[in-house]
């Protein structure tokens, strides 16, 4: 098709052509063409199906109010054509057709929707109940639009900002723009979103003159190359709000275009101010066969020539309710389009100027007159017209159907913000009638339509916004208000919705296929709010969310009598206002994770990294799953494990003690300076939350390690448990500025002798003991713990020494045969021992008693009023809780049951926490938490295992620990 | 979350920076004169009234403070510590 190219206003560039496919044949749009306009330009007037009853549909608006031109994009289905840009090779097909859109089998559906009256799912497929499995298939199949396969990935790329803001404007028309302005004056950041792909709104196609004489596109694109030039307000394009929520919080999302790094990125704005300029959609009117191709809006036929130079038919008839609709007869009239006829529902009150323009080029308008039905199979080829009492009748032959009522403001976002809206009779709006603080509206959404009026009334809203955030604008304030009263007030609107015809085949939403007669069955059913209808009937829950019916269906039912109270009332609005990809959502995905100071040097040991939280960690150093090799070095010779994991932290001040008091069971006034307190913190349940070390550093100074998924709560929860007492402490988390190092094994002493000068042995550094000294003049904080059940010390080394350190170690100790090992061998020695890690033997009801840790509690400190406390007391002898005890195989040759498997006679009575191979004992060993009643030495325990089929492993509970109970190992 | 909560120490932002603390019931009550029903209650359950309530926040993402503020949960929107409707 030639295009128009000498048309200022046009936001292509004719000589840039892109090549597309749709379906099977190779088109050529332009620059700047959406895929909806490419698709028009070459001919295409049938784009899809409708969900129900498939009919054609075609391009009726251009802003995406409705799903007619739901295409699949590069195979992501539902693409709205109307608000995708054209890009070269892209590869579009219709959907919900077949075989294609232009002849659909599914076509004599439209016979049988007599057969699916309003409700038809609720109230005829419900009843039998037997029906119902044979009927879902076959719903499954005829509903819905577009198909995507369960393992869809949704391709590109995805971005999200939360860029900061002062005020945020929604919609980039001659209102937001003037807002966005009046804000930056003051030098406020202003953030304004624009869904269109350029700015401008409803002016900046229009050769129309405002009141100075200057055409709307020039006055609206000195307003744009204002904003764009303003180095306060920061513009999206091509960016739809999702949603706005108290407080300034508003969400959108834009979708991205060379050179854009993304192809779609969620943004999130809170401002101290919103300004809503989202200005009007057109309200349908509906007639029979309202929506069938060849009908469009007053706006998307006038667009389609003076943005995109498409003419949108050869012949037209209009019937139109508002002076836009004139202005687009008389402008596609001098574009080259024949203008059959224009029917004007309204009597009086038509634009002058207008008016003279349609007369001078012989173009018949008839007053009170409207389009009652619209006649073709596939598209528009003739409309008949009724006059004001319904009686006179014309049918004209045409290709093109300009059909539109009036106006309905776009109130979503001003709703969502927590506006009220009421009916006002004068504009036949739905206008906000309260505002709340700091949200403003402003442009065409108020009524007004003149130019001068909607720039205005934007400026003062951005005035208001400046005002909010302490800006004294009182007197420009002021200034606008009269300015405001002097230009032309809302513009009278008509409250005409439906032609006068039958209704049957009017269809009042199009996503749904839900007709007015639809509306009158559900009213007939006894339901008079539009609320209910709206679900009962299916009218406006579609994808064009609501874009069509949104204020018709209000308006219908409050015109049909059934509203209870006589007042129109709109909807409820929910987010999102523009259907959003959950991938958009999803965002960029970062994954945050934390690498240890030793991470480099336990790869190139041969490390098997895992994720555990936060942390990379090594699982296991050798292709043995169970490690065996690492285990026997720390039993035998030495082994060293990279701890530094772990929660550290110091907290120091005079009522620091308090505070460990409080939140450790154990007493913590008596801390030696050269011993290690083991300890555990519970929750006001008594229920086991974390466990670790406390030494005593300094006087009122204190260092305490936490179990590596607690680090991150720690300071959180320990001044939550201290928020009404002003003591005087300080917290600090060091986990990340130290890192650990389990040095482990009998020849443990002998490697760590070689590395420093200190006296490490037995004598002057015991088991449980606390020394500070230097590795290389490094400072070293040391404790002789034994988690492994060997002799250990636990070396916490500035970070930034860590790898120096290791380093020392595995050169020291190259004679001894010392290795790294990892987070398996130490499941292992540790599990031989029963010494316990938190989240694997206790879960969330598990109290320090029932883990058998119950000596850490000092039952006589009410004076710290230690959390847990309490619930520790009372549940000291509480029969029938699960008790954790350690377990060996009936049959010591049975397969290891697996972690987590259930412990059942007739009941579940229990589960195993965790099981394992010991090397050591050539048998299996576990620990599990079981019934109290199961827990004696000696009962049988019947392990149940996913898949066994009924057979039952035997276990017996045994005395704990397996590994060495004197604890000789530990002290030696 | 969608809205702003005013720490005391960095001031109104967004609150997604916070973690919430529950209900304001006051320091912990001496537990030697209560059952382990009436402590569990004081554990466990909350008034869940409509309406204003003092409630505590933790600015997790900032400068880690406990603090109270009065949330009205029918509109989900901060009030101010000195207006009327406060006083419970």
């Amino acid at each position: 098709m030639i295009r128009l190219n000498h048309l200022p206003t046009l936001r292509i560039k004719p000589g840039a052509p892109r090549s597309f496919r749709y379906g099977r044949r190779r088109l050529q749009g332009v620059d700047g063409d959406t895929v909806a306009t490419a698709l028009f330009a070459n001919g295409v007037r049938v784009f899809g199906r409708s969900l129900k009853y498939h009919r054609p549909r075609g391009l009726y608006s251009l802003d995406g109010e409705s799903s007619n031109t739901l295409v699949n994009v590069d195979g992501v289905p539902n693409v709205c054509a109307e608000t995708t840009l054209l890009a070269e090779g892209m590869r579009v097909s219709s959907q919900n057709a077949f075989p294609g859109p232009d002849f659909d089998l599914l076509g004599f559906m439209d016979a049988l929707s007599w057969a699916m009256p309003a409700g038809f799912y609720y109230r005829v497929l419900h009843k039998p109940a037997r029906l119902w499995p044979l009927a879902v298939p076959f719903i499954r199949k005829m509903a819905g639009v577009g198909t995507l396969s369960a393992d869809f990935q949704a391709p590109g790329r995805r971005d999200e900002i939360y860029p900061a803001a002062d005020v945020c404007v929604i919609g980039a028309g001659v209102a937001g723009m003037s807002a966005a302005l009046a804000a930056a004056e003051a030098g406020l950041r202003v953030v304004l979103f624009e869904s269109r792909p350029w700015p401008g709104g409803a002016f900046e196609y229009r050769p129309g003159t405002a009141r100075d004489g200057v055409a709307y596109y020039r006055k609206t694109a000195e307003l744009a190359a204002a904003v764009q030039a303003s180095p306060h307000i920061r513009l999206f394009l091509n960016a739809p709000v999702i949603g706005v929520y108290s407080d300034g919080l508003v969400t959108a999302f834009q979708r991205g275009r060379p050179p854009h790094p993304f192809d779609e990125r969620y943004i999130e704005v809170r401002a101290a101010s919103v300004v809503a300029a989202t200005g009007c959609s057109e309200r349908p009117l509906l007639f029979d066969h309202n929506e069938r191709p060849g009908v469009m809006q007053a706006g998307c036929a006038h667009r389609l020539a003076r943005t995109w130079g498409i003419l949108p038919g050869r012949t037209a008839v209009f019937s139109v309710g508002h002076d836009l609709g004139l202005e687009a007869a008389v402008d596609l009239f001098d574009l080259g389009v024949e203008i059959a006829a224009v029917a004007e529902l309204r009597q009086d009150g038509l634009d002058r100027a207008l008016v003279d323009a349609l007369a001078q080029r012989r173009i018949p308008l008839l007053r009170g007159w409207s389009v009652t039905k619209a006649h073709g199979r596939h598209r528009v080829t003739r409309v008949t017209l009724a006059g004001p009492n319904g009686r006179f009748r014309k049918t004209i032959d045409c290709d093109l159907l300009v059909a539109s009522a009036g106006f309905t403001p776009v109130t979503g976002p001003l709703t969502l913000a927590g506006a009220r809206l009421a009916f006002d009779a004068h504009t036949g709006f739905f206008l906000p009638a309260s505002l709340p603080p700091r949200v403003h509206a402003a442009g065409r959404l108020t009524g007004r339509q003149d130019w001068h009026a909607v720039a205005v009334s934007g400026r003062l809203a951005g005035l208001s916004a400046v005002h909010d955030s302490g800006i004294d604008r009182t007197a420009a304030i002021g200034e606008s208000i009269d300015e405001l009263a002097s230009l032309p007030g809302p513009a009278r609107g008509t409250q005409f919705v439906l032609a006068p015809g039958s209704g049957k085949k009017a269809f009042i939403c199009f996503d749904e296929d839900a007709t007015v007669k639809n509306v009158d069955q559900a009213m007939d059913k006894g339901f008079d709010v539009p609320e209910l209808i709206k679900r009962f009937a299916s009218v406006g829950t579609g994808p064009g969310q609501g874009g069509i019916p949104g204020h018709n269906l209000p308006l219908y039912v409050h015109q049909s009598g059934a509203s209870p109270d006589g007042h129109p009332r709109p909807t409820t609005v929910r987010v999102p206002l523009t259907p959003t990809f959950l991938a958009t959502y999803a965002g960029t995905r970062l994954d945050m994770s934390k690498r240890t100071p030793l991470h480099a040097l336990q790869v190139a040991d041969g490390g098997r990294m895992e994720r555990l939280g936060v942390w990379h960690r090594a699982r296991r150093f050798s292709e043995d799953e169970r490690s065996r090799e690492e285990i026997l070095a720390v039993r035998t010779a030495v082994g060293m494990l990279d701890a530094s994991t772990l929660g550290k932290f110091r907290i120091f001040g005079p009522d620091a003690v308090k505070v460990l008091d409080r939140v450790y069971v154990g007493d913590m006034t008596r801390v030696p300076r050269t011993r290690a307190k083991y300890s555990a913190m519970c929750n006001e349940d008594g229920c086991l939350a974390d466990d670790g070390v406390i030494v005593c550093t300094g006087d009122n100074d204190y260092y305490f390690t936490t179990s590596t998924g607690r680090a991150g709560m720690t300071v959180e929860w320990i001044r939550y448990h201290t928020r009404f007492d002003d003591w005087d402490f300080g917290i600090v988390n060091l986990t990340d500025a130290y890192g650990v190092i389990n040095l482990a094994g009998p020849e443990a002493r002998t490697v760590l002798q070689r590395v420093t000068d200190a006296d490490v042995s037995n004598e002057a550094f015991p088991y449980m003991g606390y020394r500070e000294f230097a590795v290389d003049e490094i400072p070293v904080r040391a404790m002789r713990l034994g988690f492994v059940g060997e002799l250990s010390f636990e070396l916490h080394v500035p970070a930034s020494w860590m790898v120096h350190v290791w380093n020392r170690l595995m050169a020291a100790g190259g004679d001894l045969g010392i290795r790294p090992f990892g987070l398996e061998a130490q499941n292992t020695l540790r599990l031989e021992k029963c010494h316990v890690i938190i989240g694997s033997e206790s879960e969330q009801r598990t109290t320090l008693h029932d883990v058998g840790l119950g000596f850490l509690w000092h039952r006589d400190k009410p004076w710290a009023k230690t959390v847990g406390d309490t619930a520790l007391r009372q549940t000291e002898h509480q029969p029938g809780r699960l008790k954790l005890v350690g377990f060996r195989m009936a049959d010591p040759t049975a397969p290891l049951p697996g972690d987590g498997s259930v412990i059942v006679d007739r009941r579940i009575r229990g589960y195993v926490c965790t099981a394992r191979y010991s090397f050591t004992l050539k048998e299996p060993v576990g620990l599990a938490l079981v019934d109290d009643a199961l827990s004696a030495e000696g009962s049988s325990l019947a392990i149940h295992e996913d898949g066994c089929g009924g057979r039952l492993a035997r276990a017996v509970v045994t005395e704990t620990p397996f590994y060495d109970p004197e604890g000789l190992r530990l002290r030696m | 979350m969608a809205f702003t909560i005013t720490c005391p120490i960095c001031g109104p932002r967004s609150g997604y920076e916070f973690r919430y603390g529950g209900e304001d019931k006051g320091p912990r009550p001496d537990p030697a004169q209560m059952t382990p029903e009436a402590w569990c209650d004081y554990v466990h359950m909350t008034d869940s009234r409509p309406g204003v309530q003092k409630e505590w926040w933790y600015h997790r993402a900032g400068c880690g403070t406990w603090f109270t503020i009065y949330r009205d949960t029918t509109t989900n929107l901060e009030v101010a510590p000195d207006s009327p409707e406060t006083v419970a």
